[in-house]
């Protein structure tokens, strides 16, 4: 496992680089450390002054340890990722005309904004950053006044309209969350206020889009295009969206979600020959059978893209050399080959599937692949070297754990049972011992449940596994 | 040229991807793929224990699995919750669990009550799975430590604390962050500080034990107790415990009482009446760590004052001074005795460390469980055999008591030596012993007392006697 070893060291390197990282106190002031350690200052002051120190004097995220908060800086990085994103979707996407557009031109036409900001807090870019001077995607108003936090929201929800995919939003969040410049917690909050942002977008487009098939019966392509469909961020605006609706959106829902799976189709199928780069990659997705694994293949594919953008995006910035961004995806590609061997001899010889009722219900939820993608990537990042997993309060991070939890708490059950057997040899005591155990299981999980020390799914599955023993 | 930091975003990336295909093909194979998920993802493992750090749903399942492993001999309960709501669960593990037998004395660890110390959180959740293991697989010692000691394992006192250290993104930790609860309270300087009336009751006469009668209801109304606080004083003061060890992170040493200084100075030794045991038992953990009794360690930092080290122990005050810690609010509130395990230079080091901590500390927890079938213990019963609680255990020579528990069970940690050990109890007569205390294990000393209406009834009985005796001598 060459690669890992070389990702470990890798990994290790950034350490001793990282210098604004505060050092901890010698013991030599003791007294601090004793004055420091008496009371810790209240949260909400810490906070406060982190806010006030950040509007004041702007520094880049590696160096403002522990306290991020959903500040300026943190809009500003929002702000580049989502500009960065939209960079790259339009190099793939056709034109595409919107009644939002016309803010945008506007911005574009004034190139006289400055990019000060955006440039002190990313200091591994080395230079590459003309392009922000033109104020292409609007990181200031027309007035040339910094955009605040609700225009940020707006223009999120806006671009998610308009692209009627909520993948949007998932991809420029799952970035973030890997560079480490928000928290889950601030993803969430994000989610929020995106939503309800939405959500106006969409009640007010629906009330024009009333008014004007009143006015006239026929409507453009791209109208029909633009009207509010199936897009839907979290289940509080899908209710708000249904119930707000009226019945002419529901045919509009019908043709929207074909434009929305023909857009996803020519975006994965264009740039196939990207993919050459990985043969391995190639072989599998050909070996996927298209009409019965088509969800499949597609999130393969998604996964696969937004790697090689992330690649390029790294290599734009000067972050890594072209050669690097090649080596490492050549090594992926390596990765995926041996991983796949993994899984066909697992495949080979594991039957445990039988004993798994409960799971297979979770894993079907997620009929959204863009969600699951998100949820993939988080899980992914929680094995790698950041040292705690961020699964339990991510919008991903149930999907796998019930079926891990409960195969282990099935192992644990097995060890159990065959202790009590080897320990409990009086004749034709098994049985019983296996019944009066179930009873016993049943009541402490209750008892559990009642205490909050299980929560009821778990017990439900626990009791399952005891009663089919 | 290309920051590491972009290596490593891309190594992320990569291993990301790989992964994130895997579980993207497994969704649609629960039984295959959860093993190979289970493969890819417990990076190191060893017998069911996995070397990862564990946030609170984690923390819970394992928990819940070394439950469901042992049902014989474990009981998951709670002591409270955390001020975000997180239960502080606790795992006991003993041969009849949820009951305490009389005479079995009562061990507890208590783990990460600075959340952002995270070392003795894994290895309270590592210790419990592999008690369980080793109990099934019969190794002797594990099973007549679970027979005969009732073990409760809080692995993390400060759940709150401990998710937003282990929130961080990468892998430096700030040395603050998360070490206080949600409500910026330091844990270790919430309990009602003790040290300070025992200093003055030193001086001019008074008691240095059990102080705090009237506890409970106290403790409730008192506005500056953590939750946690709160619920650990609860726990306390419900449950007899003996032994006990708080664990956390930042240095490599084994501290025992007391912290605060008396003199109030910065740092002084200030020796509480049991020093002998407590550094007894200081070494007991720290000599079987490699690391911690290295003679020739290094400091944790280069400028550390590490002078008052002996053997990887030291008394708490010699260090530096610590008012309102749970560690002397054992020591004088009841009868247990605490030491605070300092267990890793850095406070929540990388997950890959993980499993060479518990290789460095394991046979030290084991060791230090131990230390609780030391000295003497026994029953206190009245002349019809029924227990006596609340009686009170003194031992010449050392300024400190113990206290019989609701089976007229007691446990008094000594180190080796001859000792008079006096039971008493209002109402009735005291009696002092002679005891010679091994090293090991605990000599069992009962005590008969008699109360004062039963010796005035016998002396009664006598007077009678000698009045019939005479009256019949002399014909009156």
């Amino acid at each position: 496992m060459g690669f890992r070893a070389a990702w470990a060291l890798v990994l290790l390197l950034p350490g001793g680089l990282i210098h604004g990282f505060p050092k901890p106190r010698g013991v030599e002031d003791k007294s601090l450390h004793n004055r420091e350690l008496s009371a810790e200052r209240p949260l909400n002051e810490q906070i406060a002054e982190a806010e006030a120190d950040k509007i004041k004097n702007i520094s880049p995220p590696e160096n403002t340890p522990g306290e991020t908060n959903y500040s300026f800086v943190d809009n500003l990085n929002l702000l580049k990722a989502i500009t960065e994103k939209e960079k790259i979707e339009k190099e793939k996407q056709s034109i595409r005309s919107s009644p939002f557009d016309n803010k945008l031109n506007v911005e574009d036409v004034d190139s006289t904004k400055n990019r000060k900001p955006i440039d002190d807090y990313d200091s591994t870019k080395s230079g590459l950053d003309h392009k922000f001077q033109d104020d292409p995607d609007g990181l200031h108003q027309l007035d040339g006044t910094p955009l605040t936090a609700d225009d940020i929201v707006h223009k999120i929800a806006t671009r998610i309209y308009e692209e009627n995919d909520r993948g949007v939003f998932d991809k420029i969040v799952s970035k973030l969350l890997n560079l480490g410049l928000i928290t889950e917690s601030q993803a969430h909050t994000l989610e929020d206020e995106v939503a309800e942002a939405l959500q106006k977008l969409i009640s007010k487009e629906a009330n024009n889009y009333e008014e004007e098939l009143n006015k006239s019966t026929s409507r453009t392509e791209n109208q029909a295009g633009k009207t509010p469909g199936k897009v839907t961020l979290k289940a509080t605006t899908q209710n708000g969206f249904t119930n707000r609706e009226s019945d002419e959106t529901i045919s509009n829902t019908l043709t929207l979600a074909n434009g929305l799976e023909r857009r996803t189709k020519t975006y994965s199928e264009e740039n196939f020959e990207e993919l050459q780069y990985f043969p391995h990659f190639y072989a599998l997705l050909k070996s996927i059978d298209s009409e019965k694994e088509a969800k499949e293949k597609e999130t393969l594919i998604t996964i696969m893209k937004t790697l090689i953008d992330f690649v390029k995006m790294m290599v734009k910035y000067g972050t890594i050399s072209p050669e690097e961004g090649v080596a490492y995806l050549e090594n992926l590609d390596e990765t995926i080959a041996l991983q796949t061997k993994n899984k066909l001899e697992k495949n080979a010889t594991d039957n445990k599937s039988k004993l798994f009722p409960a799971p297979s219900e979770k894993s079907h939820e997620e009929t959204d692949s863009t969600k699951e993608e998100t949820a993939k990537m988080e899980k992914g990042h929680g094995t790698l070297k950041d040292s705690t997993k961020d699964s339990s309060s991510g919008p991903g991070g149930k999907t796998d754990t019930p079926k891990e939890k409960t195969e282990a708490y099935l192992e644990a059950i097995r060890k159990n049972i065959e202790w009590l057997k080897k320990h409990d040899k009086k004749g034709n005591k098994e049985d019983y011992d296996l019944s009066k155990m179930r009873d016993f299981i049943n009541q402490q999980a209750d008892a559990y449940v009642a205490k909050g020390i299980l929560d009821k799914e778990e017990a439900s599955a626990i009791k399952r596994i005891y009663s089919t023993l | 040229m290309a920051g590491p930091r972009g290596r490593a975003l891309l190594a992320l990336c990569a291993a990301l991807a790989a992964g994130g295909w895997l579980l993207g093909v497994g969704a649609q194979e629960p039984g295959e793929s959860a093993a190979g998920m289970r493969r890819r993802r417990r990076l190191q493992q060893e017998d069911g224990i996995s070397f990862e750090y564990h946030r609170y749903p984690e923390l819970r399942e394992a928990l819940v699995s070394v439950w469901l492993q042992c049902t014989a001999i474990s009981r998951i309960y709670t002591v409270g919750r955390s001020f975000e709501g997180r239960e502080l669960l606790v795992i006991e593990l003993s041969d009849n669990p949820g009951v305490h037998e009389p005479g079995e004395p009562e061990f507890k660890y208590v783990g990460n009550m600075h959340g952002n110390e995270a070392v003795g959180r894994e290895l309270l959740i590592f210790l419990a799975q592999y008690l369980c293991n080793e109990y099934q697989k019969g190794n002797e010692t594990i099973v007549n430590l679970i027979h005969s000691t009732r073990i409760h394992i809080m692995p993390s006192l400060n759940p709150d604390g401990f998710e937003k250290a282990a929130s961080q993104p990468g892998e430096l930790k700030d040395w603050f962050v998360g070490r206080s609860n949600a409500q910026g309270i330091d844990l270790n300087r919430n309990f009602p500080d003790l040290d300070r009336i025992v200093y003055v009751n030193e001086k001019e006469g008074g008691p240095n034990n059990h102080l705090l009668k009237n506890l409970k209801k106290i403790v409730d109304q008192n506005a500056k107790l953590a939750p946690e606080t709160k619920g650990v004083i609860h726990w306390i003061m419900d449950i007899p415990f003996v032994l006990s060890a708080n664990l956390h992170g930042g240095d490599l040493v084994a501290n025992y009482p007391y912290d605060e200084t008396r003199s109030g100075s910065a740092h002084e030794y200030s020796s509480c009446p049991d020093d002998a045991i407590f550094q007894s038992l200081a070494r007991s953990y720290s000599s079987y760590n490699p690391a911690m009794s290295d003679p020739s360690r290094p400091p944790c930092r280069k400028n550390d004052d590490d002078s008052s080290f002996v053997d990887g122990t030291t008394n708490g005050a010699a260090w530096y001074s610590v008012p309102g810690g749970m560690q002397d609010f054992n020591y004088l509130s009841s009868n247990c005795f605490e030491i605070t395990v300092e267990l890793s230079c850095e406070k929540f080091p990388p997950e890959e460390t993980l499993k060479s901590y518990w290789e460095d500390n394991k046979n030290s927890l084991i060791n230090y469980l131990e230390q609780i079938h030391r000295g003497v213990k026994g029953f206190v019963r009245d002349l019809q055999g029924n227990p006596i609680a609340n009686a009170t255990i003194s031992v010449e020579g050392i300024d400190h008591d113990v206290i019989s528990a609701k089976d007229g069970d007691y446990w008094r940690l000594l180190v080796p030596g001859n000792y008079k050990l006096t039971a008493s109890a209002p109402g009735y007569l005291a009696i002092t012993k002679k005891v010679a205390v091994p090293y090991s294990p605990a000599v069992g000393v009962d005590f008969e007392l008699e109360s004062f209406s039963e010796r005035k009834e016998e002396e009664k009985e006598e007077l009678m006697e000698w009045w019939k005796m005479m009256s019949e001598t002399l014909n009156f």
